[in-house]
Formats: structure tokens, sequence, C-alpha cells
């Protein structure tokens, strides 16, 4: 079956995406897309599917059915790796970083600059020392030593530095998995500014998380997902926080948005 | 008070005389002792014959230090003369040296006879009978069995108090500092404590010398050293000043300046930094503990003979301890190296002597690279079977020990041993120019230059910076910078100095004159003389020392594995795989692969193990390799690896592996019997781990 890219403009554009695990339909028939430079909110209650959708995107799950769009072409994601490769970057509320090994390290884990020697590569440590700090401070992130052991942080401090090493590699799209739902009031709100500093970079953002109050304040736009269908997309200037979190909540689209709904579906 | 003392006010005029008195004291001492070893008044070491012709090893050590000590002594007490701010931190460096001589002076007699004390409580000897076997029949009048008793139960209660000192009164005493304001009736005036810590003092040493003289010198067959009375002396001249010039001096200004701070080095910082830098700290603090204690035991530990054999015995495990340990950083476990190596001893010698199946009987170095091949074949079955089946790694080895065993078992029918000599006549040798050993060396001193090229220029940079910075504050207190630089210089000229000499040493023979070495010999063989007979160069190791090539080998593995996991990102995806597997992947580190790799790497190295130890003894029976699974596991935990992953070192299993050889021996030499090897080891291990942890968590904070 050929799919048709809904919106040509959009950095992510995914069609129809179905997926089963045996008899279980966790997703059945999502659209979702997220624009250039722009932050989602991706909501819904526990097992609601937002999970499995962005698994999907980071190619930890393959599609049933349906077809990924990304940067105008069609892709398959079928690894974690496809995905990086594409300019997808996860941070995860637990996953993100190594606790045991320096902030250098994690920052530049997987990609580590290295020189030759002869036949041989060695990992340029000095190089990985004073470019962290810099890309780091970039983005707002003032680290006292990038020698120091990321385990000996708080789990704020832990989210910036992987939202900052996202937003130094280039990447195209950002997903914060949960980031907020461990951290202080302070905390968040720092998460929040590096991640309005990433659009600033010109990256999207998908922000996944079922507490609509951190959410609303950063995002652009809202999309609500229920039991594997999409409820609705709604702009921010469209709806109000307690409506969005009553959606979340009820699973309906209240009467007054009803209209909007279905001039986006008619589109 | 010193504070007071350098911005010259009044209040601490005397304290800030004292020190500086101490500290001139220091110089004198630092002075004479260098003077009384120059003028050989005071031979040290061993001198088979009173002629006094010549300065060994020790006394140049000893004179150079006692000068080098002298005259920064001499420089620290102008500087407090002058109220230098930085004559502080010289007089802490000063002070920390004189306490670390002083403490291993009184070490050298509190460990011999507490020891000897141990001895005499485990074994019940009857003191009288063994005086007089030992002096040939004289029954000499020192002692009786009562008076033994009573020594020992002297000890006892010393041991009792001192207990009871570090239960009871030492934490209600720090609990009460820390509740500063909160003021408690009964809390002890600090006086009375300090009174009762200087009675207990006072006992120790009463005990120590009642112990010199108590004690039988000569303790049934035990080489515990001699203690003399006289270094209860020695050691408090320098033990307590310098003890109560530390206290003045170590509490500082914190420098207001960032810069300063940053070069300012004090024994205690330096030494905190360095322990919170290496994931080892633990073994590091264990070895020196531990060297410590046997060196300050016996005589014999120095020995060469003594040196040689506790590494020869750790080299080929801990050629195996290299690679658990990065299995270990990676989050998995092995337990199948003992088997491997079976099979890997196997596989070698089969193939000298029956054949390999389709090569025929294959000579020596084919033969090794074959098993090792054989061996990672077989470290690869399980990293697969790992990944694939995804149970617990400590599962899969187990069932692989059992496995791999079987092949021994099954292949060398009946419990026979399989023994090169029974095949052919002579081991086998190689005919090599002798410009190739010149080759090497010459090899070896492009890569010390190229070291030198890459890393002194940084170093010199940083020192050089760190010396401008003194010289604009008037300053004349050292820094980190320039420490690391001299002491890399200090360790290339060494690095030099060796290579010139192998230069020289085959460089002697040019000529392309051709040499027989014995394969075995080359893997592991026993080293006892380099350079022939009357060159100039000829350096002969005495007859008793076991030097074996794989200490060589061994070390040379550590070097190269050591900069594999430190300085390349293969090393880093092992960090995190272990670490943090979740991380790892999503930053696209393949962490499969990694965890595969790291089984084939332990069992190649174990392949490796398997042709030194065929190599010394080359015969293969069944059960080669046994047991040494848990082992090898012991080194590596004792280095510091954390058994869940992401942490340790392999430097950390060379000192594993050191302590675990220096218990072997140490214990035997000190006549200890061997049968408390294991319990030793055991409580070692578990005492290893706790200190990892603590000094991980002094870490954290």
């Amino acid at each position: 079956m050929e799919y048709k890219q809904k919106n040509p403009d959009a950095l992510v554009d995914m069609i129809d995406i179905h997926k089963y695990f045996g008899s279980v339909q966790v997703l059945r028939g999502i659209d979702f897309h997220v624009d250039r430079q722009e932050i989602v909110g991706l909501l819904g209650d526990n097992g609601a599917g937002k999970s499995t959708l962005i698994k999907v995107l980071t190619g930890f799950h393959t599609l049933t059915r349906g077809q990924i769009f990304f940067d105008g072409d069609g892709v398959d994601i079928a690894s974690p790796h496809d995905a990086r490769e594409l300019g997808i970057e996860t941070v995860h509320q637990d996953l993100a970083l190594v606790p045991l090994m320096s902030i250098a390290r994690n920052f530049w884990l997987g990609q580590e600059p290295t020189y030759k020697v002869g036949p041989f590569h060695f990992m340029d440590k000095k190089l990985m020392a004073s470019e962290s700090i810099h890309a780091l401070a970039d983005v707002g992130i003032h680290i006292r030593d990038p020698e120091e052991t990321v385990g000996t942080m708080s789990g704020g401090e832990r989210q910036s530095i992987a939202i900052g090493r996202a937003v130094y590699f280039g990447k195209k799209l950002l997903i914060l998995d949960e980031p907020t739902s461990a951290l202080s009031v302070g905390e968040t709100q720092k998460v929040l500014d590096y991640t309005i500093a990433a659009k600033e970079k010109g990256m999207s953002v998908i922000f996944i998380t079922h507490n609509i109050r951190h959410v609303y304040e950063v995002a652009d736009r809202f999309t609500i997902i229920e039991r594997g269908h999409k409820l609705g997309d709604f702009y921010k200037s469209e709806v109000t926080e307690n409506e969005v979190a009553d959606m979340i909540v009820t699973g309906q689209i209240p009467e007054r948005l009803r209209l909007y709904e279905e001039v986006a579906v008619g589109d | 008070m010193m504070q007071a003392y350098l911005e010259n006010k009044n209040e601490g005029r005397n304290i800030g005389l004292l020190v500086t008195l101490l500290m001139f004291g220091f110089t004198l001492i630092g002075a004479l002792v260098a003077l009384m070893v120059l003028l050989w008044w005071m031979p040290l070491g061993e001198y088979e014959n009173i002629l006094l012709d010549d300065f060994n090893a020790y006394e140049v050590i000893v004179i150079i230090a006692g000068v080098i000590y002298a005259v920064c002594c001499a420089r620290t007490t102008f500087g407090l003369l002058r109220r230098e701010q930085s004559s502080l931190r010289w007089s802490q460096w000063m002070f920390f040296i004189a306490l670390i001589i002083g403490g291993a002076i009184l070490l050298s007699v509190i460990i011999p006879v507490g020891l000897k004390f141990a001895l005499l409580l485990g074994q019940n000897i009857d003191l009288r009978t063994q005086i007089t076997e030992e002096v040939g029949g004289l029954v000499p009048t020192v002692l009786s069995i009562g008076e033994g008793l009573i020594s020992i139960s002297v000890l006892v209660l010393v041991l009792i108090a001192l207990l009871a000192l570090f239960v009871f009164i030492i934490p209600p005493l720090e609990s009460l500092r820390r509740m500063e304001g909160i003021r408690l009736i009964v809390a002890p005036p600090r006086r009375l404590i300090q009174a009762i810590l200087l009675v207990f003092a006072l006992g120790i040493i009463c005990v120590l010398i009642a112990g010199i003289y108590a004690v039988p010198l000569h303790l049934d067959k035990t080489k515990i050293r001699i203690a003399e009375d006289h270094r209860i002396l020695a050691g408090l001249i320098f033990f307590l000043p310098a003890f109560f010039g530390y206290r003045q001096v170590r509490q500082m200004r914190e420098e207001s300046d960032e810069l300063r701070r940053a070069v300012a080095l004090t024994p205690g910082k330096f030494i905190r930094a360095e322990l919170a830098k290496s994931p080892s700290a633990g073994a590091i603090i264990g070895f020196i503990a531990i060297f410590m204690t046997f060196t300050m035991a016996t005589d014999l530990f120095l020995e060469p003979s003594s040196i040689a054999s506790y590494l020869s015995n750790v080299a080929t495990k801990g050629v195996i301890a290299i690679g658990v340990t990065y299995l270990m950083i990676s989050g998995e476990f092995d337990l199948s190296v003992g088997s491997v190596l079976g099979v890997a001893a196997l596989s070698f010698m089969l193939f000298m002597t029956e054949g390999a199946p389709v090569l025929g009987v294959l000579d020596p170095i084919p033969a090794a690279l074959l098993a090792i091949f054989v061996a990672m074949v077989l470290g690869a079955v399980n990293g697969v079977l790992l990944i694939t089946t995804r149970i617990p790694s400590f599962i899969v080895t187990l069932g692989t020990l059992l496995a791999y065993r079987a092949i021994t078992l099954v292949a060398i029918a009946g419990g026979r041993i399989l023994r090169y000599r029974d095949y052919h006549a002579e081991f086998p040798v190689f005919v090599i120019s002798n410009i190739v050993f010149v080759a090497l060396a010459v090899i070896g001193l492009a890569l010390v230059a190229f070291t030198a090229y890459r890393v002194l220029p940084v170093l010199l940079q940083g020192a050089g910076r760190a010396w401008s910075i003194r010289r604009e504050n008037g300053d004349f207190g050292t820094s980190g910078a320039i420490i690391r630089f001299a002491v890399f210089l200090v360790i290339l000229l060494i690095l030099l100095a060796i290579v010139l000499w192998l230069v020289a040493v085959f460089g002697y023979h040019i000529g392309g004159e051709l040499v027989e070495v014995g394969y075995f010999d080359l893997f592991n063989g026993r080293v006892s003389y380099i350079g022939s007979e009357g060159d100039f160069f000829h350096l002969e190791i005495p007859r008793d020392a076991n030097v074996r090539l794989a200490i060589l080998w061994w070390f040379i593995f550590v070097a190269i594995f050591h900069i594999i996991l430190t300085s390349t990102s293969f090393g880093n995806s092992i960090f995190a795989a272990g670490g943090n597997e979740g991380a790892a992947r999503a930053q696209g580190v393949n962490v499969d692969r990694v965890k595969v790799q790291n089984f084939v790497i332990v069992a190649g190295l174990t392949g490796i193990a398997a042709i030194y130890e065929t190599a010394r003894n080359p015969g293969v029976d069944p059960l080669k390799g046994q047991g040494w699974e848990l082992e090898v596991i012991a080194m590596t935990v004792i280095g510091g690896a954390l058994l869940t992953g992401g942490y340790g070192s392999v430097v950390g299993s060379l000192l594993g592996a050191l302590i675990f050889g220096m218990l072997q021996t140490g214990l035997v030499l000190v006549g200890i019997e061997s049968r408390l090897f294991s319990g030793t080891v055991g409580v070692i291990i578990i005492a290893a781990v706790v200190l990892n942890t603590f000094v991980r968590g002094a870490q954290r904070n």
C-alpha cells in the first residue's frame, strides 16, 4: 500500500501507524507529525500507546502497518541505530547517561573523537573535556569539571546534559521521554528552559508526559492519544491547560473544540 | 596559630618559633643521616664482609634523599623565619615525610613483635625448649614459660583496652565535636582524653620493648625479623615532633585566589586527589599495607628470590585477570576460564605431538597461535550463548565450565599426563641473528623518544605556567604541574637507560652472530642472566630466583590493555555497556558485540596463559587450570572491579594479582602455616571490597 505524506513540510510525518503485539492492537492507525522547530507535547494516560508510538519512531519496535516520513523521505527505521543515523535523539528518564562514567565520556559516548597514531586510534581526551564544557555552556549548562562522574549529579543535571549533548551533535529531533516526572520544581524549570534552547538551535522536540503542567508552558502543539487512537491535535492557542488535562483523563473532546477537530480532519 | 605567626601577630609567636625550631631540627637530622652514611659510620643493608670499600644501592639512595631532605628543610626554615605564606605548605610536606619515616621505623618493630605474639598465641609453644634447640644445647636464662604468658596476657589486655578506647571513647568524642553549641555536662575534658591516649601509647611502647626481649628472637622456624629496641627511639625521634609539627601547620587558610589554590598541593590534598582519580584506590592501599607488613616482618621478603617467586606465581593468572577485568567492567562474568585454559593447553600440546587434524605436527609458534584461536572460539561460544539466550553469564559459563572440562577429560583418557618429552627428545629451538634483538631495542628507543615528543612539551608548558605564577606571587611553594613534569622526566630517563643498556648488551655482539633460542624459553623461560659471561653489561640473576619471562609479557599486556581500556572508544564502550546498558544502546553502542568481544578477549588471554603454563612445564594433565577461575575473579575483585559492572581498571587487576602473590609467598616466609592461606585471602577479598566501596563513597562526596 502506497502512503502519501500528509504534511509535506513536516520533519516527521507518521501516517496510519499500526502496531500489534500478537492479537493486542496497541496502535490503531495513528497519524502524527512534528513540524520543524516545533515542540510537540505527546500526551495520554498510562497505556494509551504514546511510548509504543515513540518506540516505533526510534526503531525499538517495527511497524505492523503504516509509513514514516522523515525530512520528506519515506524511511524504514528498523533499529535504534537507524533512528540515530537520521538524527533522532531520545532522552530517557533513567537511560540517558552512564552513572559511573565522567561527563566528558558520557557526552561523547558512541562517537568519541579520535586521533591516529600509526594504525591505532586513540580517544582525544583533551578535546573531549574542553568541547563538552563549551558545548554544554552553549545551551546554558555550566558544569564544574568534565571529569566528574555523572553518578554524583542530580536527576535534572543529568537530563540537562543529555539535552545539551543532543543539541551539540546537531540532531534534528529530540524526544524527551517523561523527562520531568522525578524532578523537583526548580530542576523541572531548568529542563524546560533547555528544551526551549534546543528549539532555538533549530531542533524539533517531542515531549512525552502525562503531566500537562510541565509541558503546557513550552509546547507549541499537543497531540493527545487515547487507547491506540489519536484524539486530536491542538495548538496551544486553541486550548486551555484545563481542557487538555480533561481530555487526557476523560478521553473526550470538549464540545467547544469539536469544530477545530473536524476542520483539521477535513484538511 | 601558625597563620597568626605568619601574619606577625604576637599570639602565634611561641608556636611559630617552636615549629621553626623543629624544622631546623629535621634539617640537622637529614644532614646528619646523610653524613653518617657517607662516612661509613652507619652501614646499611647487608655486608658479607665488613670491607667498606663501596656504597651499596641503599646507601646511595639514603645519602641523596638525606641531602635533598635537609636542603628542603633548610629552605622551609628560612621561609618560616621570613614568614612566607607558602612555607606552611612546605612544612606540611616536610613533616609528612618525617611522619612516614618515623612510622615506618616504628612499624618495623611493631609488626615483627606483633606477629611473634600472634604466633605464640596460636602455637602454644614451650619457649624454653625452643630456645635450647636453637642455640644448640646452651640454656639461656632469659625467659621462663611464666614470663612469656605474662607478656602475652599484657598484650591481650592492651588489645582489649584499645578496642574499648575505639568503641567507647573516640566516637562519643567525635559526636560531641559535631554538636557544637550543645554543652553536655558529662563531656570529658580534652586534656583527660589526651592523657589517656598518651598512657596507652606509652603502654604500647612498653609492651613492644617487653616483646623484643621476652619473645625468643628465633622463634620456631620462622624467619621473622629480629626487632631492635633502639628502633623505637629512632622512630619516636622522627614521629613525635613530626606529629606535633604537622598538627600545627595542618590548618591552612583557604587561599582566596582560585589559581593559587589549583597550584597549591599539600600532602592531604595530593593523596586524596590521587585516590579519588583511581578506580583501584582500595587495591593501592591494600598493596602498600601488605607490602609494608611483609617487608617489615621479614628480611627475606625483599630478597630477589622472594620477589621473583611471587611475581612468577601470579604472572600467568594475572594475564587472565586482565581479560576478566574487561569482562567484569562490561557487566559480565566468566567462570569457564579454568576449563578454557585446560583445553588451550591440551590443544597446544596435541598440535606439537600428535598433530592437528589437517595440518599435522606443528612447530611451537603455529601450534600456540592455533591453540589461542581454539580458546577464542570457546570464548566466542560463551558470548554468543549469552546474547542469544539472554540467560545470566554466571549460568552460561557455569555450564561451559563443566562442558569444556569434559573435552580435556575425554581427550586424555585415564588421567594420563601428556608430556612433550614422550614425543620429542629435545625441546624445540630456533636460531636467530643477534641483530634482531638490537633492532627490538632500537624500536623500544624509538617508542620512548616518541612518547617524550608527545608528552614532554605539554608537561613542560604546564610546569612553565605554574613556575611563572609562582614567580609573580613571590612564592616558593611547589605545584602539581612541576612535580608531574619532574616525575615524568625521571621515568623517561630510567626507561631510556634501560633501553640503552639493552642495546649495549645485545649490540656488544653485533655482527650477525647467531643465537639459539628455545621456543619454550621465549614463551616463559627462566631468566638466569642477561649478556654473556665476561661482558661489561653482564647481569647475573641469583640462582634461587625463579624469574620467568611471563612476568615481562604480563607487564606488557597490562600496559597495552590499560591503554585500550582508558584511551580508546572501545574501552569507553566497555564501561558504558556495564555501567548502563540501556544508555549505551541508546547512544549507538553495539552492546552485544562489545560483550562477545570481551568474552573472546578473556578466552584469548587465557589461551596465552595456557601457552605460558605449558612452556613452563611441558606436560598437560586433564585437570589443568581447575580452580583458577575463582582465584582470577578474586584478583579482579581485590583490584577494584565491580561485580555489577561499569567500574574497574587493568592496573587494579595487576595490583590484585600482586596482593595475591605476596600473600602466598609472604605467609610462607614469615612461617605462618600455608593452610591459613585461603582463609587470609578470603579476609583480604572482603576487606578490599569494603575498602573499595568506602573509597568510592568518599569520592562521591
